[in-house]
């Protein structure tokens, strides 16, 4: 790290010295936003990442709110399908929401800013209102989260969000591979991360992304859902996804039964966008109860040791029962291992429309990739220290399927999975990882500061951030 | 910049580690971060060279979470490993960086300690070998003597 030269008054002990620190953490993703203080176990903010746009064009942000049908919704994604932001305005905006809504709101309940109240930091701070209007973030420095392929054209305007748009006196960005890799022990590892947009798999080597072994594809949980989609357009009759806003009341039917349900009638019907993504909602539901990963050994379509079809064996597993929103439940048997094959086995994939199948490479492959693409000696470091993260990953048996594909694919190489076992360090491996260090005090002297940025400019962060 | 914090090493890890290079008596000293987190000290020496000694420490260390609670503790340590040649060609020393972080540590710890580490590295001129350990099997001798002579003992 280069050394920084700080003039008296830019002491960083002055502005957010030691662990009087209230920093932000911001750990944007396809499908939600995580944001909260740092030093603290879990996100305060868990925001969808979907926002509204209404008839009169404005947006609307959260939970709260964008699951109205009759507000007249058009659904959007300010992220691109590759987890790195597309429309920065908006993206600005949700995220403004996300950290103000839950976080600053709270600030006189803080513990931590009471400290604040010492002579020569209000008299800056009164200084700095006096300069320009106040803006949302003028007392916290940000430290936020970066996909591995992010470009240099984001990083710099999430710095110049950071510091013009939000006034934070101090930002850092950090890569939520490296993130998830500290926080499982690991300096080095090869970061296994199945978000819902992007599956991806990144070496490191002490701290440092190894770039040539980055790898992602989009298997990841909207990818999972198109195969729900494609089963059920495949079912003998189709059978149709009715999310929950669209039904008025319900009867019990038996299981198989065609449902009986009143539905809802709306002056206006909601948009495709809105219903998709109230669709989603129970897609999610469908994948955390039934869909299961074959573990292996072996494929799901290929014969294991005792000479029958592993199929088989899945179809003499005890189904699950899955109920939809307008009642029509029914078993799922073998269909729970078919629909997340396709991240394994690339001829397994259900066909999805307009999307040729076969194009992508499975999770054992992109391993295999990124593997091939370090340093000989590195190889076998790699492979005992797999750090899996990411929501999708907890799509039961997911571990154990990918331990055996690893071994099959280095036979006498060590293989070692690292998944954390709490649901909430998987899913916020990252935000989790961020607020820790972010909390450290001598990570305070790794913060961009305002005054370098005002000498610097943007580029400063790939200077920086490496 | 590789670390992601500007944790300090006190003076002292280092004359240890040069007093282990060249005096060859220490055959280890294990490092910790202080309880504020800002420094990497150490927390001890030894001149027993039996490795079942030295795991046994590695496997008893401890680290407080931010709330004050007792769980098990990452360390850094440098061990003089010393091994025999399989073809006969005499034995082979070589100054060892050990990383060890039980998986079943706290996940502050943990993150602290990875992401200080290569401060401590840096620091120490002459390191012939290192790896990551996170479980118990990880500091068996037999797999680190397979690690460190890289199958050669």
């Amino acid at each position: 790290m280069a050394a920084q030269t700080f003039n008296s008054s830019m002491q960083p002990t002055d502005v957010y010295g030691g662990d009087e620190v209230s920093a932000i953490v911001l750990d944007p993703g396809y499908s939600s936003i995580r944001a909260g203080f740092a030093g603290e176990d879990a996100p305060k903010s868990f925001v969808n990442s979907h926002y509204g746009l209404n008839s009169q064009a404005r947006l609307v942000f959260g939970d709260d709110a964008i699951h109205n049908p009759s507000a007249g919704l058009e659904i959007r994604n300010p992220m691109s399908k590759e987890g790195i932001v597309e429309d920065w305005d908006t993206a600005t905006s949700l995220w403004e929401y996300a950290i103000t809504s839950r976080l600053t709101s709270f600030k006189q309940a803080d513990p931590r800013t009471n400290g604040m109240n010492d002579d020569n930091k209000d008299l800056e701070m009164q200084m700095e209102v006096v300069e320009g209007e106040e803006k949302a973030l003028e007392e916290h420095p940000l430290l936020m989260t970066e996909t591995a392929w992010n470009t240099t054209k984001n990083r710099e305007k999430s710095i110049e969000i950071a510091m013009e748009s939000w006034g934070c006196p101090a930002f850092w960005l950090a890569r939520n591979s490296v993130m998830a890799a500290f926080g499982a022990g690991r300096a080095t590892a090869l970061v296994v991360d199945v978000g819902a947009s992007t599956a991806s798999v990144i070496g490191i080597h002490d701290g440092l992304i190894l770039k040539k072994s980055v790898q992602k594809s989009n298997l990841g949980g909207n990818w999972l859902s198109s195969q729900l989609r494609s089963l059920f357009a495949s079912q003998d009759p189709p059978l149709e996804l009715i999310p929950h806003y669209m039904i008025a009341s319900k009867t019990p039917v038996d299981a198989g039964a065609p449902p009986q349900a009143v539905y809802r009638k709306y002056e206006k019907d909601p948009s495709d966008s809105f219903r998709a993504l109230e669709e989603e909602r129970v897609l999610t539901e469908f994948k955390e109860s039934v869909v299961q990963v074959w573990s292996g050994p072996g494929r799901l379509n290929s014969m294991n040791a005792t000479g029958s079809n592993n199929l088989d064996y899945a179809r003499s597993q005890p189904g699950r029962v899955f109920e939809f929103p307008d009642g029509a439940n029914q078993m799922w048997g073998v269909e729970r291992f078919t629909v997340a094959e396709g991240m394994w086995d690339e001829k397994a994939a259900l066909p999805v429309p307009n999307e040729a199948p076969g194009t992508k490479m499975t999770i054992p492959e992109m391993v295999r990739a990124s593997i091939s693409a370090v340093d000989m000696d590195l190889r076998a470091h790699l492979l005992q220290n797999i750090v899996v993260t990411g929501g999708t990953t907890l799509v039961n048996g997911f571990t154990d399927r990918l331990n055996n594909e690893l071994m099959a694919m280095y036979p006498g190489a060590r293989i070692k999975i690292q998944a954390a076992g709490l649901t909430a360090e998987r899913r916020f491996g990252s935000w989790i990882g961020g607020s820790i260090l972010g909390s450290l005090g001598t990570f305070h002297q790794m913060w961009i500061s305002k005054a370098e940025y005002q000498e610097f400019g943007a580029s400063v962060v790939e200077k920086r951030c490496k | 910049m590789v670390s992601c914090n500007s944790v300090s090493v006190a003076p002292d890890c280092i004359t240890k580690f040069n007093e282990l290079k060249l005096n060859k008596k220490l055959k280890f000293i294990i490092y910790k971060l202080s309880d504020d987190n800002k420094e990497i000290v150490i927390e001890e020496t030894s001149e027993n060279g039996d490795w079942d000694f030295f795991r046994e420490k590695l496997l008893k260390a401890e680290s407080k979470n931010k709330m004050g609670k007792v769980g098990k503790g990452p360390r850094y340590a440098i061990y003089d490993f010393n091994y025999d040649l399989a073809s006969g060609e005499g034995s082979r020393s070589k100054i060892t960086f050990i990383a060890w972080s039980p998986d079943d540590a706290g996940i502050q710890p943990k993150m602290v300690y990875a992401s200080s580490k290569d401060a401590l590295k840096r620091a120490l001129n002459g390191i012939a070998t290192e790896f990551q350990a996170n479980d118990d099997d990880d500091i068996e001798y037999q797999s680190v003597l397979k690690k460190v002579s890289k199958g050669g003992a």
